[in-house]
Formats: structure tokens, sequence, C-alpha cells
């Protein structure tokens, strides 16, 4: 059995219709009406021990509601999680004592004390030996560059800041496994490095297991082997990162200038569309057409100058896979 | 246990440290907090300066049922401010990360954001109250009166805390309860500070049945002092303060229990 | 010429935004009408037979109630609204916009008050005169100068908040300062105990102080216990109290900008 499970995990919200006016508002305080939504739908994964993988889908999709589930805020409605052989619902207080949870959204730290306070209260909170709390401190802290604002209130800290301390905070207890909810968000460049260099070492060193999810791309293409996109409820890739260029990405494209001017005949299963400047870009699926057929067809019937073959970027197929275009 | 009152002490200095970044507010605050109840003692005290009883209630027998309603208030809040601020807590999702921490919820709303110079306030007035009051309004204290005494007030804060319980577990279920909590808490407890005795029918139902604040200081206070206008009122309600206690904040417990569960399967 | 557009805009706002929570209003006018219940309650026990004390009747005291805890929920007013940009921060971006930040809180506690008092007072008004009954004004001369100075003692109550929460510069945390400044408006504006009924040396205190004039002096207008000398007299006062504390206040403003110390950026 794998480190997590999930299997069949179904969760439904009763969503309150509320109706207008007063007497709709103590309509809907004494009888109140509901609407069934379906936020996840027989979810099945599981992650090993030390993987780290990125968890992604559009606003809405699930994201927040599985990981709520998975760290036993959440009962599910069906289905089974087991998490280190814990069930996350169950035993919640032994349980959590071994996950770490990252929200960016939310800063778990004291805001108006300095950032080492709310590291003490957390050790208390854990039960963390002072051995094992000054190590990690020391090593997340140094890690992390943070000795210039161990000491200053919370609320003097940029964002940035705030987020290094808040990981930190997520992991004084020597977590086995981590939850990242969108760790970088509104951190500019620099910081955003910073940050997923760091979960980067940790997870290769330390081999803790981490789920990552985020909106931004990049975090995903620097820290992650593995990703998990769920779309609606239901999961719709899980696999490599490069393994959903070869699935997905299999459009190519094509962009060759011409030496003068001239009119291309029609090829087939191939889009023609025309650029500046004597250029051209031909649009077409890798496995239709061979791209060795169709550079000699370009190359022996007109005078060509240059030639560029471009694959899609991993943003672009995330982009289409959320709209439901290659369902 | 020795944890626990670790963490309870880690607890109280950051809560004491975040105040005391903002020196003159928290030197401040218990005198303010302890105005601020007066508020109803000192209106008392200036209409009684005029009129000299209330439906045959001289001014010390007044305080005497005042002091009643703040000392268990006091000895309640100690323990349940955490529970004041639980509406904005479960909106802002912040209680989320108490379900993400290895001990009890209760425990944590309790201790993690315990108001002690709120509760020195309200119990300081309650006690100032007692001294006050309590030589003047002709009780002979024995043991049989101190010992009703001390179990009136353990029914008190046990009443008053379940009405706490009860309005924040409600938190859960409503967005918004701060104008319920003022409906019912706030304004009923004002009602409480005055014999029941001289407000119509409807607001004696509510106060004695519905939220019993009767039970907290109008009886007890009635069981010492033996007014007169205990005549419209059954004598048994003269000993029922603990057991009404104990039962309804079983009740509330049992509610918030089930509230918990509710949470975790429903989100917010 | 200022702008008057930005300021309609904001108090426009915070009209509608109220009408948002039907729910919490209908408890706040219940509750409004509970406090006055309570102090009708007590009056009603104390008078006992009585039909006057000091020639002061029992309809005149719910009168008395039932006008300056109406008006006092029609004058809410938000006391945190600047100390809450300063503890956050974001007081610094506030005070780049074209706009006076006072004028703003003007603006919106006004937008506010309104709100208040159509939705909020007059309600109130109508379950309170069913269930208790109030004395008519004095005449429809008086019921006009009432209503001035009613504005004038709207004026006074947002001066004393506008000027406690400028010392938010300098304590940030002022829920204390505040709460005690409330306890002094509730005690002493003759809210809770008629004016009328403090002892002597009490009334002569009072009289020196911004309190008496928020709802009592609207109220004695009201009943038709002032001669227009009088009312001339104590409306000049009212609009004194105005003039003073804001000027305190302003200063405050002005003093604090300068050294604002930005928390949280």
């Amino acid at each position: 059995m794998d480190f997590i499970e999930v299997k069949n995990v179904s969760k439904v919200f009763r969503i309150n219709r509320r109706k207008s006016g007063v007497t709709g508002m103590l309509a809907n305080l004494f009888v109140p009406k509901y609407e069934k939504k379906e936020a996840v739908k027989n979810l099945n994964f599981s992650i090993g021990q030390g993987e780290m993988v990125g968890f992604i889908g559009p606003n809405g999709a699930g994201k927040s509601t599985t990981i709520k589930m998975l760290s036993g805020i959440l009962f599910p409605e069906s289905g089974e999680i087991t998490v280190g052989g814990f069930i996350p619902y169950k035993q919640r207080k032994t349980y959590v004592g071994s996950i770490g949870v990252v929200f960016g959204q939310k800063s778990q730290l004291q805001w108006d004390l300095p950032v080492i306070d709310s590291f003490e209260l957390l050790k208390a909170i854990y039960r963390v030996p002072e051995g094992v709390y000054k190590k990690n401190l020391d090593r997340y802290t140094g890690m992390l560059d943070m000795g210039g604002f161990l000491n200053q209130p919370v609320r003097q800290l940029s964002l940035g800041q705030r987020m290094r301390a808040d990981i930190v905070a997520a992991l004084l207890h020597s977590p086995k496994i981590v939850f990242f909810d969108e760790p970088t968000i509104g951190v500019d460049v620099v910081g955003k490095e910073t940050i997923r260099n760091f979960i980067r070492d940790l997870n290769r060193q330390d081999h803790v297991t981490m789920i990552f999810t985020t909106h931004d791309m990049q975090d995903i293409e620097k820290t992650c082997d593995r990703l998990i996109i769920i779309d609606k409820g239901s999961k719709v890739y899980d696999g490599t990162l490069p393994g959903i260029r070869e699935r997905y990405g299999t459009t190519r494209q094509l962009d060759v200038e011409f030496v003068e001017h001239k009119e291309v005949a029609p090829i087939p299963k191939v889009e023609i569309i025309e650029l500046d400047n004597n250029k051209k870009r031909f649009v077409f699926e890798s496995h239709e057409v061979h791209i060795n057929e169709l550079m000699d067809h370009l190359l022996s019937h007109y005078n060509i100058r240059d030639i560029n073959i471009s694959e899609p970027e991993i943003e672009s197929i995330i982009r289409k896979i959320y709209s439901g275009e290659y369902l | 246990m020795r944890d626990i009152m670790h963490l309870v002490g880690v607890y109280t200095k950051t809560t004491a440290r975040s105040w005391f970044q903002y020196r003159v507010d928290a030197l401040l605050r218990s005198l303010a907090v302890f105005l601020r109840e007066s508020t109803g003692v000192i209106v008392i005290y200036f209409t009684l300066l005029k009129f000299d009883n209330l439906n045959g209630w001289n001014i010390h027998e007044l305080l005497f049922l005042y002091s009643l309603l703040f000392l268990t208030y006091g000895i309640m809040i100690i323990f349940f401010t955490g529970l004041r601020d639980f509406g904005r807590m479960v909106r802002s999702g912040n209680f989320d990360r108490f379900i993400l921490r290895p001990r009890g919820l209760l425990f944590q709303l309790i201790f993690a954001n315990a108001d002690w110079f709120a509760a020195v306030g309200h119990g300081g007035l309650g006690l100032v109250l007692f001294v006050i009051s309590a030589g003047k309004v002709g009780v002979i204290w024995n043991f049989k009166t101190v010992v009703y005494y001390l179990f009136a007030i353990m029914g008190g804060v046990l009443i008053q805390g379940a009405v706490f319980l009860f309005l924040a577990t409600l938190n859960i279920y409503l967005f918004e309860t701060s104008s319920l909590k003022e409906l019912f808490y706030y304004n009923m407890r004002k009602f409480a500070g005055y014999p029941i005795s001289i407000f119509h029918r409807a607001v004696q139902i509510i106060i004695i049945y519905i939220m019993p604040f009767a039970f907290v200081n109008y009886f007890p206070a009635q069981y010492l002092l033996r007014k007169e206008d205990m005549e419209g009122y059954p004598q048994i309600f003269l000993y029922l303060t603990p057991v009404v206690g104990v039962g309804m904040y079983l009740l509330a417990y049992l509610f918030w229990k089930f509230s918990i569960k509710y949470y975790k399967s429903s989100g917010n | 010429m200022i702008k008057l557009a930005p300021y309609l805009a904001y108090a426009k706002k915070c009209f509608l935004g109220r009408s948002a929570y039907r729910f919490d209003h209908l408890m706040n006018i219940l509750s409004t009408c509970l406090q006055i219940f309570i102090f009708w309650g007590i009056y009603h026990a104390l008078y006992g037979e009585n039909t006057e004390v000091d020639g002061i009747t029992l309809p005149m005291v719910a009168t008395n109630f039932v006008l300056s805890m109406g008006l006092g929920a029609v004058f809410s007013t938000n006391d945190y609204f600047f100390p809450d940009k300063i503890h956050d921060g974001s007081i610094a971006t506030e005070l780049l916009r074209p706009i006076s930040v006072p004028g703003r809180m003007i603006a919106e506690n006004a937008g506010n008050a309104l709100f208040n008092l159509i939705f909020r007072f007059t309600p109130a008004l109508v379950l309170s005169i069913l269930i208790i009954g109030i004395s008519a004004p004095a005449g429809v001369g008086m019921f006009i100068l009432f209503l001035i100075s009613v504005l004038l003692g709207y004026g006074v109550l947002w001066a004393i908040s506008f000027s406690v929460q400028m010392t938010a510069f300098w304590f940030v945390n002022v829920w204390s300062i505040t709460t005690i400044k409330n306890v002094f408006i509730n005690v002493l504006s003759g809210s809770m105990i008629p004016l009328w009924f403090m002892p002597g040396w009490m009334k002569g205190v009072l009289y020196l102080t911004p309190f008496s004039s928020i709802y009592f002096t609207p109220v004695q207008i009201y009943l038709g216990q002032l001669t227009y000398q009088e009312i001339a007299l104590k409306c000049a006062v009212q609009g004194m109290w105005i003039i003073l504390i804001y000027l305190a206040g302003d200063f405050l403003w002005k003093k604090g900008q300068k050294k604002l110390v930005v928390q949280g950026g």
C-alpha cells in the first residue's frame, strides 16, 4: 500500500440557496433549501513516500476540497483515504501531528509579534523537543535566509518574507507530509525562486512527501516530478511533466520564412496561417503529418530562407485541458 | 498535565505580549471593561438617588442582585473569551487551522485567545459589588447560606457558559450571528440586572424559560433576600439553579460536538 | 472648490451596503426596541402610583428614552473605521487618494445614518409608540427646531468619535479608549438616566460637558421645555462643541500624519 491512498472518494456539498426579501430570509433560516454540488467525483490516486506531486486544476475544480479531506478538515462523503496508515478524519490529534500545511492565503503567524514568538508557540503546541526544534529552526531559517527578520513583527514583513516564515512554521515539528496550498501567491520573482529551491531541496534531502497546489506552472516545472490535474472534481491527468507533452502536446508548428512572396498550395491536414514578411505558419498534429515529409515538400517546392519548429508550452496545454478541448 | 500547563503558559504569554505591543490600550483594557460593565450600576445608583426603591428593592439589594450576574460572567469569561470571536474565526477559515493542530478544539479556542483583561474587569466588578452589598442586605452568612451561594455561583457560571457556547456554535450554521447574540444575550442580560418582576409577563417568561438568566441571579438572590415579589413564582425555582446549569451546559456541549461533526462534513 | 461627487458616492455605497444584511437588520431593530422597553419597564415600576415626579410625567420619560435611544441607533458610527486602517497599514494607500480622509468618514457615516434613520429608527419608533406610547411634539415650530437640534447633536457625537479615532496614530489599538468614551456618552447623555433625575450638582457639571448636547437638548426642545431664547442658546452651545471638538480632532489628524508609522508594509 502506498503512503497516500485515495480510493473512490467523492464529496458533495449542500449549498444553501438563498431567497431574497425578508420573508425569504426567514424562510431560509427555518426551512433552508439546499442545492447539491459535487465538488469531488470518484477520485482515485496514490502517492509514494517521498514523492513530490503537483496538484493542479482550475478554480473550483476540487483542489482545496481534496486537500482539506487529506488533511482531516473535511470528511469524504464516500470512499476511503489513508495517509501513512492513518485515516485523517478519524484520529485527528495523532494524525495532524505528523503533517504540515502551508496556506499561502492564510498566515498562521501572530500578526503583532516577532516571527520567533510564533515559532515558540508552535513548539509548545506540537510538543517539539528542544533539540529537534533548535536543529530545525537553525537549518530552515538558514536555508531560507531568514536571520535578518526573525525578531521583526510579522506585520512589518514583506509578503515574501512572511511566506518564508509561514513555511518554516509548518515544518518545525518535522512532519512526514507537507501540503502547500499556493505558497508563492503574490510573491515576487526572486522570492518565488527561493521558495521553490527550498521546497525542492527539502524533498530531495529529507524525503518528505509533498503535495503542492498552485496556479503558477513554473512552480510545478521547477519542483515537481509528478503532476495530477483535476477538473470538475475528477482526475484528468496523472503522470510526469514530460508525459503531458507526449499525450496532449501533439500539435506542432512550423514557421517558415520564404525568400520571396509566394502562394503556397494547400497541403492535406495542415493549416496554413499567413504571417507578415513572407512568413507562413504551418500547424499540424505530429501523429497525422510526418515532419520530414512536410519539410521535404516545402524545401523542394519553394525557396526558403529560415525554418523554425516549436512545441506548445506546458502552460498552453494545461489551459487547453482546463477549457475542455481534449475531453 | 504538565505539558498542558506549559502550553497554557505559552499561550497566555503570547496573548499578553500581543496586547502589550499597544501599551496604552492594554493598560486601559481592564479599566474599560470595568467601566463599560459598570454603566448599568451607575444608572441604578443615580436612579435610586432619586427614587428610593424599585418594586421594594433598595439600592444595596439591587447591587447584590447585579453582583451575582457579573461574578458568574467574570468566571465564565475566563474560559470562554475565545468563543466570543468564534464567528470571525469560522468565516475567515482560521478555525481550520485549529483542526490542523494536535490539540483539543475547545481547549485551543479557550486558551489561544483568552482575554484575561476582560475577565479581570468583569469579575472585578462582581467582586466590588458583592463586597459593597453583601454586608448590607441583611443576609446571615452561615454554613447553609454560604454553601447555597457557592452552588448558585457554579450554576450561574454554567448557565452563562451554556448560552455563550450555544451562540458561538450557531456560527457554524449561520453566516452572521453578532446581532442575534446582541439581541438574545446582551439585551436579556440587561433585563436580568433588575428584579424581573417589574417587567411585562412576556419578558419574564423569556428570562425564566428561554434565556434563563433569572436562575443566574434573580432566584438565588431571592433565596437569600426573600423579597415580597417572590410570591409570583413557584418556591421550587429558588433551588433549581445548579440543575438548570448542569442541564443546559450538557445540552450546549452536545450541540457543539454535533456541530463540529457537521462542520467537517459540510465545510463552510 | 471641493468636489462633492466622490463623497456622495461613498455615502451611497455605505447606504446600499447596509441593505444587504436584512436579517441582521431586523435583529438590530428588535434590539433597539428591547432597550427602550427595559428602561420603560424600570420607570414604570419606579413611578408606581405617581403621575409625576418633579413635574416630569411617565410619558415624558418614555419620550426621552424612545427619542434618545432611537437616535442613538441612528447615530451609531463605526468607531474603528480609521483605527483599522492604521492597524492593517491601508492608511498609506488611503492618503494617496485625492480625497480627504475625514471627508470620507463624514460621507460614509452620513450614508449610514440615513439608512438607520429610515430603516431602523422609524420601525423602532412605530413599535415603541404602539406599545408604550410617547408624548406628541410641543408644536410644529418646536418640531422643526427639534430636527435642527438633532442634526447638531449628531454633529457633536460625530466630532467626539472622530477625535477619539485620531488617537489611533499614537495608540494604534484604541478599543479601550473607545469603550471608555462610549461609557461616558451612555451615562452622561441622558439616554439611560433622564438628566432631569440627576442630582443637582451633577446637572451643573453636565451642562459644562458636550454630552448633554447630544440627545438631551433635542428631547427638551421636542417636549417644549425650553423657551425660544433658551433654544437659541442651547443650539449655539451645540455648535460650539462641534467646532471645538472637531478642531481638536483636526489638530490630531495633522500632527498624526507627520508622525505616521505605517504598519505592515
